[in-house]
């Protein structure tokens, strides 16, 4: 093994761990230290060079702290249940991303950053005509009453800028 | 092959004559010959028409025997530190052009460059002995070389005299110093309203940011271009993957890569205002074209994504956050590059790497997540597939897992230096990179033009470099009507 | 003016001649424009638009906001683009902006794959199509297709090649991107379509073209891996770092530019002699291309260019520095809070590295290193670059810019997607702004403007791209005259 860590821990039910822990490539292609399990907590040694396991990955004791956590780890024999970047204590969190929280998913926007409807969510209702034509305006006012409305309250409001 | 012999070396001065190309000749082994391709590959698609169309019709070795595109166009180019103007007449030259290079007397500034400082890297001219870096060599290809000191009214006087003449001028001198001295688009588009006229700048050279000279006379040169438009921000490796301060920070590109996109934009502005000028309008016009903008124009979705949902883009290292797969990561002998994102394509790769490593089938393609495209490119999706790969990898070569997936028809590629580079087989059969028989420099090996193959006016490059001002009594003779007598008597008084 | 050009007296040169005379030249630049552009007005001398700054005179010619005033460049110039992802496309939207007539080509239903692209799955605008009302089209589509009116068609339906063959005799050109041989096999290639229109230019853009890797795949990153762009970008390994991937898909933007230049040449020749040609670009290998010095300085010498992360080999001090703080430690986005700590710093004169060294109190490195050659060399540039990070470990970003650029050096902060959002100077020079897009709402637009300013003729943005088909009656109709039952019949067979 190695890159990642298939933990076989047996846990306190007496079943093994059965987590896959991994150890992303450029972090860990050449590394040495304690990294944990993000499912059971048991620490293990290892050692790589250039992408092969040196040493380990060995058990340590418990209370062993770990020098780095993973970023990722799911449960194959658990249908795939995962922890993700940043789960507290188990997985360590990604700091480079584009703001304080990942999505990762569709962001349903309605309007932009300076408060303008913009078509960023779904499902937004045909509006085509023959053979899936557009023309060449969006119809808020009927396609999106709700969104028309909140526009109207935001200019009243004065929540629309220039920039 | 020349002859074996015996050598000492002592330091890396004795190793520079072993490597000249009368020695060490490119390539080392030679590309694959046409009927080899033919057999070998256009065969086994069934494509032996089309490929013997394109072979006779498109290739290399039958450019010279064709037209050019701007036979008859003349530019002058005025600038110096940066390669944006030289790339730009580059491609202009490479199309049939004529340029007209102007340097101040003591020659443009890229001449005397070299990596490191080392002048052994530099080329010696065999008939005026003067040296020359590289760069500058390879990118003033196809120009002519003439010295004018535009500090002078004699100098000046001989631009103007010379843009009466041309199509069209570039401009990548320091905002406003052209016209300062009355030899701007403005005071020449009086004269010649004909004329084209491109400046090219970093940041511009109007507006509230525009290029900066240093109290001492300095320039702005790439990669300010690129710290003012997010892309070196948004490159390099997250401090996730690598600590901070030891790669894992924002990075530069390896070339002053800005200054690329705006030789080209500044080429594409050029024409299209030429082919306004002479099919529709009359006249010529005044165009800038910076780095950092043209960049910012090919910088995909970044900016538009923060007005979309206040996103600041994060560097990602050598992965793609869009696509997966879409990457390179670390393998035996190197890095490889993996692609392919539509479900016919990464189930494609799926099945290769299975074959050795069947651990990745089933994390792979088991997982319910990864089975939707669009969900497979979420963050932590690239950090399990990559993980996986990469496991794959670290057990091969970059060749072989190359040839692993093209058996699945895979776009994969080693990360290749240059040496790899010129050997490839493919891009020595084209070629990509090429040698030319210089009269000043000896055999010199350049990066070929990619629109070189076209069936009737392939770009071509045709001569390589020039001494300091080489064309100074033909020029000035042909625009200017001025003998080499005038001319040695402005040499000596410093005008050119 | 003097009457003999050679001449250049500086009485005759223009702009103000005192200080008063400069004041009373600042003019609101609208106010300028307009007096320019009124009809009515006849007395130029009055205006004397000589007088002004070169500033003023840059905001008047290019006047930001005021495109849709002017003409186009290439009004007239119709084309196919039957294209797909980024590379292609980009060489086709070039023309568009620039005011071709672009009818752009996807297969039904599905549409272009990069319209399945968006960075970590997220940003999308909706809808893709009215078949499919949860699929939206992400935002790695943006500035690849602008202004282009949407078509679909499927190639391999024998009916709608008679549909092809009328937009071929229609259209001035094409590019295309599919696998080589398989237009040909569609009898759509260009020996096929020579026929029906002379005049026609025929672009493929791909991976490779003719040679033994002709149907290998290739994508952007791809070019920058196997052409060796990645091996000389990226910190070096005893810096801790990796080849890394330019942040965007550099090359594919830029390559297509560059077939943009070989059409925009090939239309110059068309003028003239009434032939199109067939252009066969590889992306791949314009990667290469801009490798500088590495070609000749591995054919030379055999030394193979590296990566040398933030700084320059042939210039030093000239690359980005880690500052010790954050401009915004309380910030809420990532980016703000931990990324704003990087600033280039560009010292490479003599005098400039002197007042450099004196602001850090690090005299002695000057003594060290008084000479340029002696600076640039490897070992001096680690030496270097340390103490200049040493002295900023206790320094934000902007008091780092803010220190240096009080001595007169240039100094400034790598900019994220936000900052370079709220600068006052593209803002300016309308490089980026606002815009109401006609399906989607409100955009922010980083692209086409920034590609070029031309005063006469310039770039404009109509809407960032249309949904799939969204003009199939447009074209199929009201171009090509099939009646509408049978374009109803055709979408119903999802043909179309």
């Amino acid at each position: 093994m190695c890159d990642i860590i298939w933990c076989k821990k047996i846990l306190e039910d007496g079943k093994p761990c059965e987590t896959v822990n991994y150890l992303d490539p450029y972090c860990f292609w050449n590394w040495k230290g304690n990294v944990n399990c993000a499912h059971c907590g048991t620490v293990y040694y290892v050692h790589l060079i250039n992408g092969h396991m040196y040493e380990g990955p060995t058990e340590q004791p418990a209370g062993t702290k770990p020098d780095m956590m993973p970023l990722y780890a799911d449960r194959p024999l658990d249908g795939y249940s995962f922890y993700t970047m940043g789960t507290e204590g188990r997985t360590r969190p990604f700091e480079c991303l584009p703001r304080h929280f990942y999505l990762g998913v569709p962001d349903m926007v309605k309007f932009s950053i300076r408060n303008r409807p913009v078509r960023g969510w779904r499902p937004q209702p045909p509006a085509g005509g023959i053979a899936g034509s557009y023309g060449f305006n969006w119809d808020i006012k009927t396609l999106a009453p709700d969104v028309w409305e909140e526009y109207q309250r935001m200019l009243r409001d004065g929540e629309v800028k220039e920039w | 092959m020349p002859e074996k012999r015996e050598i000492e070396i002592n330091s890396r001065a004795d190793t520079l004559d072993l490597m000249h190309p009368d020695i060490r000749p490119w390539p080392v082994t030679p590309p694959p010959d046409p009927e080899w391709v033919m057999e070998n590959v256009y065969a086994k698609r069934k494509a032996e028409d089309f490929g013997k169309w394109c072979e006779d019709n498109l290739r290399y070795e039958y450019c010279f025997g064709k037209p050019e595109a701007l036979q008859g166009m003349k530019f002058l180019c005025v600038g110096n530190w940066r390669l944006g103007h030289l790339f730009c007449s580059a491609l202009l030259c490479e199309a049939g052009a004529e340029v007209i290079l102007i340097e101040p007397p003591e020659g443009h500034a890229l001449r005397k460059l070299t990596p490191f400082g080392r002048e052994e890297y530099m080329l010696e001219s065999q008939i005026t002995g003067e040296k020359c870096g590289l760069d500058f060599l390879h990118e003033m290809r196809g120009q002519k070389s003439v010295t004018l000191n535009l500090e002078t009214p004699e100098g000046r006087a001989l631009f103007r005299q010379m843009c009466m003449q041309v199509d069209g001028v570039i401009d990548e001198m320091p905002p406003g110093y052209l016209f300062d001295r009355g030899i701007g688009y403005r005071q020449i588009a009086r004269l010649n309203p004909r004329i084209v006229w491109v400046t090219i700048a970093v940041r511009g050279t109007w507006g509230p940011y525009k290029d900066k000279i240093s109290k001492y006379g300095q320039w702005t040169l790439e990669p300010f271009g690129g710290c003012a438009n997010a892309f070196i921000h948004n490159t390099g490796f997250p401090q996730d993957q690598c600590p901070r301060g030891k790669g894992g920070d924002p990075c530069r590109s390896g070339v002053w890569f800005a200054d690329y996109c705006a030789g080209e934009q500044a080429a594409n502005s050029l024409l299209a205002a030429i082919y306004w000028r002479d099919e529709l309008g009359g006249t010529g016009q005044f165009i800038e074209v910076t780095g950092a903008e043209s960049q910012m124009d090919i910088l995909d979705f970044d900016i538009s994504w923060y007005g979309f949902n206040a996103s600041i883009k994060a560097r990602t290292g050598a992965w793609d956050p869009n696509l997966n797969q879409y990457e390179w990561n670390p393998c035996k002998d190197g890095y490889m590059m993996i692609g392919g994102q539509t479900d016919r394509l990464w189930y494609r790769i799926g099945m290769c790497i299975e074959r050795d490593f069947p651990q990745f089938g089933r994390l792979i393609h088991e997982d319910p997540i990864l089975k939707e495209m669009g969900a497979r490119n979420a963050l932590a999706m690239l950090i399990k597939t990559y993980t996986l790969t990469t496991r794959w990898l670290r057990d091969i070569n970059r060749i072989e897992a190359e040839q692993k997936l093209l058996e699945y028809e895979i776009a994969a590629g080693p990360v290749l230096y240059i040496d790899e580079v010129a050997e490839f087989p493919h891009f020595k059969y084209r070629p990509w990179v090429c040698t030319i028989d210089t009269d000043h420099y000896g055999t010199v090996m350049f990066s070929v033009p990619p629109n070189n193959y076209q069936m009737r006016t392939p770009h071509r490059v045709k001569q390589l470099g020039r001494p300091l001002g080489y064309d100074n009594y033909e020029v000035m003779q042909v625009y200017c009507g001025i003998g080499f007598d005038k001319v040695d008597e402005y040499k000596e008084r410093g005008i050119m | 003016m003097a009457k003999d050009l050679r001449e250049c007296r500086f009485e005759d040169l223009p702009g103000p001649k005192s200080k008063e005379e400069l004041e009373a030249t600042k003019a609101p630049y609208e106010d300028l424009y307009r007096t320019a552009h009124d009809p009515n007005y006849t007395s130029k001398e009055e205006l004397d638009e000589m007088k002004m700054t070169y500033e003023d005179f840059c905001r008047m010619s290019f006047a930001p906001g005021h495109e849709f005033e002017k003409p186009q460049s290439l009004k007239g110039i119709r084309w196919m683009s039957t294209t797909m992802y980024i590379f292609t496309p980009h060489s086709v939207s070039n023309l568009a902006e620039l005011g071709a007539h672009v009818i752009k080509v996807e297969m039904p239903r599905m549409g272009d794959p990069m319209r399945h692209c968006a960075p970590f799955n997220e940003p999308y605008l909706y809808p893709l199509h009215d078949t499919r009302p949860m699929t939206g089209t992400g935002m790695g589509y943006l500035n690849a297709n602008p202004n282009e009116y949407h078509i679909t068609m499927d190639y391999h339906i024998d009916e709608m090649r008679e549909a092809f063959y009328r937009l071929v005799k229609m259209s001035d050109g094409l590019t295309e991107c599919y696998r080589p041989g398989t237009f040909d096999r569609w009898k759509q290639s260009y020996r096929y379509l020579m026929e029906l229109n002379p005049r026609f230019i025929h672009v493929w853009g791909g991976g490779f073209g003719y040679g033994p890797k002709v149907f290998g795949g290739s994508y952007d990153i791809l070019g920058q891996a196997h052409a060796g762009l990645a091996s000389v970008t990226g910190h070096h390994e005893f810096m801790g770092g990796h080849c890394t991937k330019h942040s965007n898909w550099c090359i594919d933007w830029y390559s297509g530019s560059q077939i943009t230049f070989g059409i925009l040449a090939a239309i110059h020749w068309r003028r003239k002699t009434g032939l199109g040609t067939m252009i066969e670009f590889s992306q791949v290998q314009a990667a290469t291309r801009c490798l500088g010095h590495a070609a000749p300085l591995y054919g030379r010498f055999g030394i193979v260019r590296q990566r040398w992360g933030n700084w320059d080999t042939q210039l030093c001090v000239h690359g980005i520095i880690l500052c010790g703080k954050s401009d915004y430690p309380d910030a809420i986005n990532p980016q703000d809070r931990l990324e704003a700590r990087y600033a280039m710093v560009s010292a490479f004169q003599d005098a400039d590295f002197k007042a450099l060294c004196d602001v850090i109190k690090k005299p002695e490195l000057y003594n060290k290193y008084a000479k340029f050659k002696d600076r640039v060399e490897g070992e001096a540039q680690v030496e270097i670059y340390a103490e200049l990070e040493d002295w900023a470990k206790d320094k934000s970003r902007s008091e780092v810019c803010r220190i240096l650029q009080g001595a007169g050096l240039l100094a400034e902060p790598v900019m994220n997607d936000r900052e370079v959002y709220e600068c006052e100077h593209y803002r300016v020079r309308g490089t980026i702004r606002w815009q109401t897009d006609p399906i989607f709402g409100d955009i922010l637009a980083m692209g086409t403007y920034g590609a070029g300013l031309m005063s006469k003729t310039p770039r404009r943005l109509y809407w960032i791209w249309r949904p799939v088909g969204a003009d199939n009656v447009k074209i199929y109709h009201e171009l090509l005259g099939y009646p509408i039952s049978k374009i109803k019949e055709w979408y119903d067979k999802a043909w179309i």
